[in-house]
């Protein structure tokens, strides 16, 4: 957020919008709502005597985490519920009928598309790639309006028009594969509001995309639904989304919603403490240097039956009861309920923990300036990783792909360099070429001042391999399914023979869990047994173990639920402390990086376009594509959000025809690309 | 903020808390984290509004279960009532062929031609009859059954394991892709029964060149099987992880690659052992094997000119090829169900 936009902050008034939604009636109430898969011949239950009462032209935001239940939850009102599930309790009354007597699909039929659509989160799979845009959208028509020919096909060219797709006329006549992942999930939502329901939910809708377009799209959802006057459920992780779309929010922890109330009350005035947890542990909010209040451990199992407060074993404060007896809601205020013990007059008075406060003057106070010093300012810093005139292409001559180009950087030791950009930037691709799996194409790569791209002796490889690790993106993906965490975690042990003998090796894999907070119990079982953030962890320890010095974080957290980033977050700042690591930090959210990162680099189409220290970045971009992607990322805060105005940015602003571009530093260690009239630009704007 | 007191009147949780029970009794047991259930109903309301003990290492705990990959397997293969019972069957009829040789009157390797005798249907001097040269057909069926198990068994197995290395190589290499898939169109391309003629005519007729020939061009199949597979594998994450690691190629293959594949390579390996079986009769139906030790191959080529006449020598083998074919057709199938993970319980 940068300090321009904070000061004209536009007042809202969440008490009279409030007032205004619970005057309306409620179009859709559950209650009581169980849910159960069988799974393997087990009875899992997934949604737990689940009640909401959603109110006629609202947005409700439904947060959790994975495996909440807030997606199964919200298919019941669809009945869109997996062949193995099955809602065993409680009602969905809606428009007079129950929507959990409905068994059969011409009765749904009634319902769904019609009354109540979904937009769902994979713009790839829920378009027909052999169907041509228009007709997938003019079926919806055909089938729910009752439209035909012509007239039908008008009405699919203005639902294009209407969710923001320029020249409907030839995109009509476009496959799925010409269209971009932000496009598609235009497309989507406008098959989804083709029948103007009456709900509209939306599953993560922006999840699988980059945030300057996920921006556009929760705009285009406001848009539609002002003009529409749809109710919207809106299902995320993210809370930064949530204050950006949300009138209400819905907090839902294994199976249950543990909070609702008005936006402004969860993000201000929360209560359980669940909710707390959730929102201290934002990496937004972090203070540098200091450790974010994380959530220990995992969800429950629900495969299990759940005693009590579900949220329990997690909570330092539990109470005794909160093991025994489930909390029923209490009220906070007419609008706001919290499902939690600490609510009871009986219980002991518990304050709202700091951070919720500081939540709710963040937008008058801005971001908390820690001096803390930064590794790159030290006088004798020492070089550790040298980037100089790098290009990687990918193929050979005509299919030639070039990834990245002319990118220049250096990274000190003991620092945390954070690459920010979307997918396709070539972030990743930076941070392969450092550890050699990806071949440099021009430029170097130096390490400690010795070249390491190219053709290397092997006893160099082996020192590169040692002293500069990786960490994975996907935490499913990145450990071998078929293979004991004690295998995974001493390959590289195995690969150089760091090992006195059988003994050694085990202490030494000991060592590597307990560093990062795993029983030593774990090293006899198979990944797949471990939650995300354990099995990020395991990722680490396999990368700890070999004494490095560098460590390439690809995208750490950005697969891992809210309570559980926080814990690797924490995770890898102590490892940097202890070790004295240096991180290459890869990530595409800018609002992470900057609670972690010492300088950040922001990297759009394979070159890197402003380089500066985190604080300095965020209160003075220079280039236009960095201040775009400041203006999209979420904030998790209602005030921010509402009254935000996006920045797009148009490549085209940039003309290179003449003057060629260069990479400057503009301020002491503030580089910016750009050709010398946009530089004095940049400067003259700084000087103001 | 103001907590609502409009339940305060009458307390939420109907407690029958025996106010005179002392701390004492309540002995605060942790399993996994949590207080035992029984505890409750004798605990104060004043300790049940009290703050828990926090444990860490309870949190950690939570939504973890034992498991143990080939434990899984052989679970979910057992359950196959079908194919465990004709494996059973068939290991007792392998079995079988070496007490059959003891039980049996004649020695396969002794047996007089007696023009007299032939075509005897069985009785009890000639348990399974004589052949069309008076030979006593018993100890020549089982000797041919224990004969052809073997050559089948190892054959297959020859087959799967030159296939699976060289599919495991070529779907990871991308360098060696092009020679593998050249060698593969070279072999591929001309019928595999003209190599045999030619080896079989050139280099000999026995069994153990043969089998080696039976390998040398029944790996193809499988080769090109296993590198589609690996493609699905190749470029997952923790491959990367392995070579940021150091780990080596041939280690990458076998702990990376590999234990996707078994249930593809158990599948492959069950069904070529019939089809080795129905291999090896062919190439004996067209006097490309060695015909001085009976097996399975040769008895059927025999019988075929006489099976109208006296259908019981075509019987003993046929009633033994096919419960041999049916038994690997379904273990195969079972086997390589139950090491699908996916079919875990």
């Amino acid at each position: 957020m940068s300090e321009a936009m904070k000061k004209d902050i536009p007042e809202i008034d969440f008490e009279k919008r409030a007032e205004q939604i619970l005057s309306n009636e409620p179009i859709l109430a559950a209650k009581d709502v169980e849910v159960q898969f069988t799974l393997r011949g087990q009875k899992l239950t997934a949604i737990r005597k689940c009640s909401l009462e959603l109110y006629d032209g609202e947005t409700l935001a439904i947060v959790g985490e994975s495996g909440s239940g807030k997606s199964v939850f919200t298919k019941c009102f669809v009945g869109m519920l997996d062949k193995n599930g099955s809602i065993t309790h409680g009602s969905i009354m809606y428009q007079g009928q129950d929507l959990t007597k409905f068994t059969t699909e011409k009765e749904w039929r009634t319902i769904r598309g019609k009354k109540i659509a979904m937009v769902t989160q994979d713009p790839m799979t829920s378009l027909n790639p052999l169907k041509r845009i228009g007709r997938q959208i003019q079926e919806a028509i055909e089938l729910h309006q009752g439209l035909k020919g012509n007239a039908a096909k008008k009405e699919a060219m203005h639902m294009l028009e209407l969710v923001g797709i320029p020249n409907p006329e030839r995109r009509y006549y476009q496959y799925p594969h010409e269209f971009s992942g932000g496009m598609r999930q235009r497309v989507v939502i406008a098959i989804a509001v083709a029948c103007r329901p009456q709900i509209l939910i939306c599953d993560e809708p922006t999840t699988a995309l980059d945030v300057t377009i996920q921006a556009q799209i929760l705009d285009l959802i406001r848009k539609l639904q002002k003009e529409q006057g749809m109710t919207i459920i809106y299902i995320t992780h993210d809370l930064g989304v949530v204050a950006n779309v949300a009138d209400r929010v819905a907090v839902m922890y294994a199976g249950q919603i543990v909070e609702i109330g008005m936006v402004n009350e969860i993000f201000f005035d929360s209560w359980h403490p669940y909710s707390w947890a959730l929102l201290s542990a934002l990496p937004q909010l972090g203070v540098k240097g200091e450790k974010l209040p994380a959530i220990d451990g995992t969800p429950p199992n629900l495969f299990n039956k759940v005693e009590g407060d579900a949220f329990a074993p997690r909570n330092r404060n539990a109470l005794t009861i909160d093991f025994l007896e489930e909390p029923p809601l209490f009220d906070v205020t007419p609008t706001h309920q919290a499902k939690t013990w600490m609510m009871d007059p009986r219980a002991p008075v518990v304050e709202q923990p700091d951070t919720i406060r500081k939540l709710s003057r963040q937008h008058l106070e801005g971001h908390p300036v820690v001096d803390i010093p930064h590794p790159h300012l030290a006088p004798d810093r020492e070089a550790l990783i040298e980037v100089k005139n790098l290009q990687v292409a990918f193929g050979n001559g005509r299919r030639k792909f070039i990834a990245v180009n002319d990118v220049n950087f250096t990274i000190y030791r003991g620092e945390t360099f954070a690459l920010v950009g979307e997918s396709g930037s070539g972030k990743t691709t930076i941070g392969r070429a450092i550890v050699r799996i990806n071949p440099v194409s021009k430029g170097e790569i130096l390490f400690k001042g010795r070249r390491i791209s190219g053709k290397i002796s092997k006893a160099l490889d082996e020192e590169v391999i040692r002293s500069c690790q990786m960490i994975f993106q996907d935490p499913m993906a990145s450990l071998n399914e078929r293979a004991k965490v004690d295998y995974i975690v001493s390959e590289g042990l195995l690969n150089f023979h760091m090992y006195k003998d059988e003994a050694d090796r085990r202490a030494k894999v000991q060592g590597a869990l307990d560093e990062v907070g795993l029983l030593p119990e774990f090293s006899s079982r198979f990944p797949h047994e471990f939650s995300g953030g354990q099995r990020q962890r395991i990722g680490i320890a396999r990368s700890l173990i070999m004494k490095p010095e560098f460590i390439v974080a690809d995208e750490p957290i950005s697969a891992l639920d809210v309570s559980i980033r926080a814990q690797v977050l924490n995770l890898l700042n102590d490892l940097k402390q202890k070790r004295g690591l240096t991180y290459l930090f890869i990530a595409h959210d800018l609002s992470v990086v900057r609670f972690i990162s010492d300088r950040i680099a922001v990297i759009h189409k394979g070159q890197i376009v402003e380089l500066a220290e985190s604080e300095e970045l965020f209160l003075h971009p220079m280039h236009p594509y960095t201040r775009a992607l400041l203006s999209a990322v979420p904030n998790p805060n209602p005030y921010l959000e509402h009254g935000k105005k996006l920045l797009v940015y148009d490549p085209s602003v940039h003309d290179y025809s003449v003057e060629k571009p260069t990479w400057c530093e503009l301020l002491p260690d503030h580089f910016v690309y750009g050709n010398q009239r946009e530089l004095d630009g940049y400067r003259e704007e700084y000087c103001k | 903020m103001e907590k609502t007191v409009s339940e305060l009147e009458q307390p939420i949780v109907d407690l029958e808390v025996d106010r005179s029970a002392v701390d004492k009794n309540t002995t605060t047991k942790y399993s996994r984290g949590r207080v035992h259930v029984h505890a409750r109903a004798q605990m104060p309301e004043k300790q049940l509004f009290s703050f828990a003990e926090y444990e860490a290492k309870a949190a950690e705990y939570t939504g973890s279960s034992e498991y143990s990959y080939w434990k899984s397997v052989w679970r979910s293969f057992l359950k196959k009532r079908a194919a465990v019972g004709m494996f059973i069957i068939f290991l007792l009829l392998f079995l079988f062929t070496f007490v059959a040789a003891a039980i049996g009157k004649y020695d396969v390797f002794n047996l007089r031609i007696d023009n007299s005798l032939m075509f005897t249907s069985p009785n009890s001097e000639f348990w399974f009859g004589t052949d069309n040269l008076g030979r006593d057909y018993w100890s020549q069926v089982w000797h041919a059954t224990r004969t052809s198990i073997i050559l089948a068994v190892s054959v297959s197995f020859g087959q799967i394991f030159v296939g699976v290395v060289i599919g495991l190589v070529w779907g990871y290499v991308r360098k060696l892709d092009r020679f593998f898939t050249e060698l593969y169109n070279l072999i591929d391309n001309i019928p595999v029964i003209i190599y045999m003629t030619l080896i079989a005519l050139m280099i000999g007729k026995t069994t153990l060149v043969m089998g080696a020939a039976m390998i040398g061009f029944g790996w193809l199949g499988t080769a090109r099987n296993i590198r589609n597979l690996v493609f699905m594998y190749r470029d997952r994450e923790y491959n990367l992880a392995s070579r940021c690691l150091g780990t080596s190629l041939w280690r990458i293959l076998y702990r990376n690659i590999l234990p996707y594949m078994v249930s593809v390579i158990i599948l492959r390996l069950a069904l070529a052992i019939p089809g080795t079986i129905a291999y090896e009769t062919t190439l004996t139906y067209l006097g490309l094997m060695d015909i001085s030790t009976p097996s399975l191959g040769i008895l059927l080529r025999n019988a075929r000119s006489y099976f109208l006449d006296y259908p019981y020598l075509l019987i003993f083998p046929a009633v033994i090829v096919s419960i041999i074919t049916i038994t690997f057709y379904l273990v195969g199938n079972a086997f390589s169900d139950a090491c699908d993970p996916r079919n875990h319980v």
